[in-house]
């Protein structure tokens, strides 16, 4: 008996999931807000509303690495990622907070969050250590889940966006 | 009681902190550790009562520090405050003699959950 290549085979070892398969924006204000409560303070609510960011943001994020992989990226403007580095500090705050302060909280809020994202997806996965600067591109607009929050008022996002190209799709 | 925190955020060591001071063990003394190879060096010098530690950091991580101390012989009680908290890794960190596995975000019910009885 022969057999033939119906390209199913193919097809499912070429499939991957993508983040909307696995998550979705509730899950993902969920875990910021339980994030928000113990790193920023317990009065500390996020309005799950769009803003308009401003021209100067900073981003922190961590990388998943496994089935699922890309980052977890937050971004906010600059002045927003000092108001939480001080709220993180709170009375270790110094008078004037230094870049690597700056670096240093904004990069373990995206740390905490993106440990909680990388529990909710499939596993075994491995989690990088955090990163602040500019965003990490996203390179497959389909592998993206994202939630715009107001903080204290002011804009802030939360984007879990896959790091690999679409899959070429099949004719 | 002497306790040692190792994490490589500054801020997380200061929030480890003011998380212990709210859960009420606040008359400690407290020496901090910048990754898993400070920490290591730390309890030699400095013998703490227990180790507070991250699990992933630059240079070593946490569960390399636990298993580098127990190789040496140290038994010092050792938990994890983490942000990952996979069943593996509980296993894992258990497996190599860790107490027990805080997984961040915390507050100071977690930490009085699973550090009574280990702090005095």
């Amino acid at each position: 008996m022969t057999s033939t290549d119906t390209g199913q085979r193919r097809r499912l070892s070429d499939s991957r999931p993508v983040i909307t398969d696995l998550m979705d924006e509730a899950t993902i204000l969920s875990v910021a807000e339980e994030a928000w409560i113990s790193l920023v303070g317990e009065e500390e609510v996020l309005v799950p509303l769009p803003g308009d960011l401003p021209g100067d943001v900073l981003s922190s994020w961590v990388d998943v690495v496994g089935p699922w992989t890309g980052s977890v990226v937050l971004t906010t403007g600059r002045a927003t990622a000092e108001a939480l580095s001080r709220a993180l500090l709170r009375e270790a705050a110094p008078e004037v907070l230094e870049l690597e302060d700056i670096e240093d909280a904004f990069g373990e809020i995206a740390n905490v969050v993106g440990g909680s994202v990388k529990a909710a997806l499939p596993g075994p996965s491995a989690l990088s250590l955090p990163q602040v600067g500019h965003a990490p591109l996203v390179r497959n607009p389909g592998d993206v889940c994202r939630v715009d929050v107001l903080w204290r008022g002011e804009p802030l996002t939360i984007s879990v966006q896959g790091a690999l190209p679409p899959l070429p799709v099949s004719h | 009681m002497k306790i040692l925190i190792a994490d490589d955020s500054r801020v997380m060591r200061q929030i480890v902190i003011r998380t212990l001071r709210q859960a009420g063990y606040d008359d400690h003394d407290i020496v901090e550790a910048e990754d898993g190879a400070d920490a290591l060096a730390k309890v030699g010098s400095e013998s703490p009562d227990l180790v507070l530690s991250d699990w992933n950091m630059p240079n070593m991580t946490g569960i390399e520090c636990l298993q580098a101390l127990r190789a040496q012989g140290s038994q010092v009680p050792f938990g994890f405050v983490t942000s990952e908290g996979s069943p593996e890794m509980r296993e894992k960190a258990a497996n190599a003699g860790a107490m027990f596995l805080i997984a961040k975000p915390f507050n100071e019910d977690t930490f009085k959950e699973h550090l009574d009885g280990v702090i005095a």
